[in-house]
């Protein structure tokens, strides 16, 4: 398919010089130090309400929702900006990223009320259950299970892999509300907003292998959901986070989880004066270059209703592959001995960027996934 | 896209379409010069593209073009031509109607090597790093040779370096001819890309083995997704360039078309198997000529030192210029 091209306006490359100085002047201050995948690792609560209070989170909801009313191509610009300094931005990412525009489409009035002035002043936080113990790949084969009750749904099951979970408030959960069907295992499932801190919820650790906590096991033991709190229509969970799989797939996310590092570098090597070792590196900002023209030609494309699963999918299989290369390069060009708590910021952004390297093929969706999606999306063309 | 330039890319599309069979590019292949394509090319107004007086945007229309004489591996020199003289307007030089081809020289002497079509062509611009200057072809030794995709690139020899006229390049206009050369190798290799891939995924659910169309198969599908990717990449970068021709863009899509090239031509022959490395198989029309061009004019490793150099002197800080607002160069 062919991707429009966009030309941002002034009025936008304005919004970006601002965003730019608001987050440089944190960084200037201290607030936060540039991190790689700051987007899944990040998480500071206390950036989030700063930002939160800035009105950059919520940028494209409404006002009368808290937020800001801005057009996607603003929202584009926003994340690529917070991406590219390493921003801590976890804690409040999806409910940003997904959450809010999933209540905005599905939910109801009084959700909407409720939550989304929440999300967009930073201190309410979201996560996504969808991976179980056994389904990963295979999503819809999910069994955590929502029996109907007096004024309400009981859960008993098990999520996996959840980013953030310890941090969140609530989670977007994905049920089934009616019996597991294998050869219909799109059908029945639902998805319920569950307090995380409701009776009945556990959550543990699972720790990354860097010992970080990030990702969570949750277990529902007859956990009590309000009927006002399913969103959408029962049995259509399944549709509904389709739905936005491909604004999470196509964003500037999956390019520039690695580009503190790839700027770290590049200023190492001008500082150095080595303009051969600079040649080699230039590729990679031809990388960039090229993987932002389409994963913006996407967000055109979404902006305006369009359906672009395999587009979304294909900016996700080749920018995760970029980002992972970033690093395998960029040990090449210098001298460096990658440690977390390095001083040296080149050391420490390479060791972010190595340990959260296999995780970029893998979450969202596995590039063995993702080159299914694709090939049969060319195929049917 | 202006519905002038889509307009002009559906005629000549359809041209295109409708004329070159594989048997016409075999018969390059051959050493035969298409004269039915050049006048059809010639009466429809599309050579004049490139003399008549020209705005930027006009510019891009043509350039819009160069895209389908790699998708469709067309056999005759309308990029050299039309470039020709763009690079001659460029600097404010005459056009010429009569074929007119051109070379990057580093250094001049009396013989010229790989010149496009030099043997059906009238002149010769040579573009070297202090001066563009034009020789006739009509006196000239001229001794036959092709490039890996057997297209056109002869060795010249003048008797004397007598040119018809010589313009002195600033180092500017030096870059922007470099950067326009640059712009045609990037949109007809991304054109060929297109071709590449779309046989290839033709070629995939047509080939059947083991009872089912190949296509089916995981690791083909793996191949389908790699080329699918690369071809949305240079799309999305020819798009770019052709909305707005801003020169270290055009340099990153150089530098990014070695990548998409490399995996384009090594799945696009692995899905097609055996068949693929045949003479009576087209693939070999847009893979060969993407080998083929990727060695020509402007190469990327001089792009990636030429950004390189220019990210150390204007002490470039590379996400201010990623995303810089592109209008210089309008």
């Amino acid at each position: 398919m062919h991707l429009p091209t966009v030309q941002f306006t002034t009025a936008q490359h304005e919004f970006r010089q601002q965003v730019r100085s608001f987050l440089q002047q944190h960084v200037a201050d201290g607030t936060f130090r540039t991190k790689c995948d700051a987007w899944l690792s990040g998480s500071d609560p206390h950036f989030s309400k700063i930002i939160g209070e800035a009105g950059l989170i919520g940028l494209t909801w409404p006002t009368q929702y808290g937020g800001q009313g801005r057009s996607s191509l603003d929202r584009y610009i926003l994340t690529e900006e917070l991406l590219a300094i390493g921003a801590p931005v976890a804690a409040h990412w999806i409910a940003d990223r997904q959450t809010g525009p999933l209540l905005l489409r599905f939910g109801t009035e009084a959700q909407k009320q409720y939550y989304l002035p929440r999300i967009a002043e930073g201190i309410c936080y979201f996560a996504i259950g969808l991976s179980e113990p056994n389904s990963g790949s295979d999503l819809a084969s999910v069994r955590t299970r929502a029996e109907k009750v007096d004024g309400g749904w009981l859960v008993n099951g098990a999520k996996t892999w959840t980013s953030n979970a310890h941090d969140a408030h609530y989670m977007i959960t994905l049920v089934r509300t009616g019996p597991y069907d294998p050869q219909k295992k799109h059908e029945n499932l639902s998805q319920l907003i569950v307090d995380l801190h409701a009776p009945g919820v556990t959550i543990t650790p699972i720790r990354y292998l860097t010992g970080e906590h990030h990702f969570n096991d949750i277990f529902f033991d007859n956990v009590f959901i309000p009927d006002d709190q399913v969103v959408g229509e029962l049995g259509n969970g399944w549709r509904q986070g389709l739905a936005e799989l491909a604004f999470e797939r196509s964003g500037p996310e999956r390019i520039l989880s690695t580009f503190p590092l790839l700027q770290q570098a590049i200023d190492e090597l001008k500082k150095r004066g080595d303009v051969a070792r600079l040649a080699e590196a230039v590729t990679l900002v031809a990388d960039v270059w090229s993987l932002r023209n389409l994963s913006i030609g996407v967000s055109k494309v979404l902006e305006e209703g369009g359906d672009v699963d395999v587009t979304a999918a294909l900016v996700k299989s080749v920018g995760t592959k970029f980002e992972q290369k970033v690093p395998e390069i960029v040990r090449l060009l210098l001298d460096v001995y990658p440690r977390l708590d390095a001083d040296t910021p080149l050391d420490r952004l390479l060791a972010q960027a190595m340990l959260h390297a296999p995780g970029f093929t893998i979450r969202g969706g596995t590039s063995e996934i993702l080159a299914g999606i694709i090939a049969k999306g060319v195929v049917a063309q | 896209m202006s519905e002038m330039r889509q307009m002009v890319i559906e005629v000549v599309e359809k041209m295109l379409k409708d004329h070159v069979t594989k048997e016409h590019v075999d018969a390059l292949a051959a050493g035969k010069w298409d004269q039915q394509l050049w006048q059809l090319f010639e009466e429809n107004g599309m050579l004049a593209l490139a003399t008549a007086d020209m705005a930027e945007s006009d510019m891009t229309d043509l350039f819009a073009l160069y895209p389908l004489m790699g998708k469709y591996a067309a056999p005759i020199p309308f990029v050299e031509h039309t470039l020709a003289n763009v690079l001659l307007k460029t600097v404010g030089a005459e056009t010429y109607d009569t074929l007119t081809t051109f070379v990057l020289v580093d250094e001049w002497h009396d013989t010229l090597p790989l010149v496009p079509w030099a043997r059906d062509a009238s002149q010769v611009v040579v573009i070297g790093r202090e001066k563009l200057a034009v020789f006739a072809l009509d006196k000239a030794t001229i001794q036959k040779s092709t490039n890996l995709a057997s297209e056109p690139r002869d060795t010249v020899t003048f008797s004397t370096l007598e040119a018809h006229i010589e313009v002195q390049l600033t180092a500017a206009q030096y870059d922007q001819l470099r950067t326009y050369i640059t712009m045609a190798t990037v949109l007809k290799s991304a054109g060929a890309i297109e071709t590449a891939v779309a046989l290839t995924v033709q070629f995939s659910k047509e080939r059947e083995q083991f009872g089912r169309p190949i296509h089916r198969f995981q690791m083909v599908q793996r191949h389908l997704a790699d080329i699918a990717g690369e071809r949305a990449i240079m799309q999305a970068a020819a798009g770019n360039l052709l909305e707005n021709i801003v020169p270290h863009e055009v340099g990153y899509a150089r530098i990014r078309l070695e990548q998409a090239i490399r995996i384009v031509t090594a799945s696009a022959h692995q899905v097609h198997a055996a068949i693929g490395v045949t003479d009576e198989h087209p693939l070999n029309h847009y893979t060969r000529r993407l080998w083929a061009w990727r060695d020509e004019l402007v190469k990327a490793n001089e792009w990636q030192h030429m950004l390189a150099q220019h990210l150390l002197e204007q002490d470039v800080d590379i996400w201010a210029a990623l995303t810089a607002q592109s209008n210089y160069n309008r």
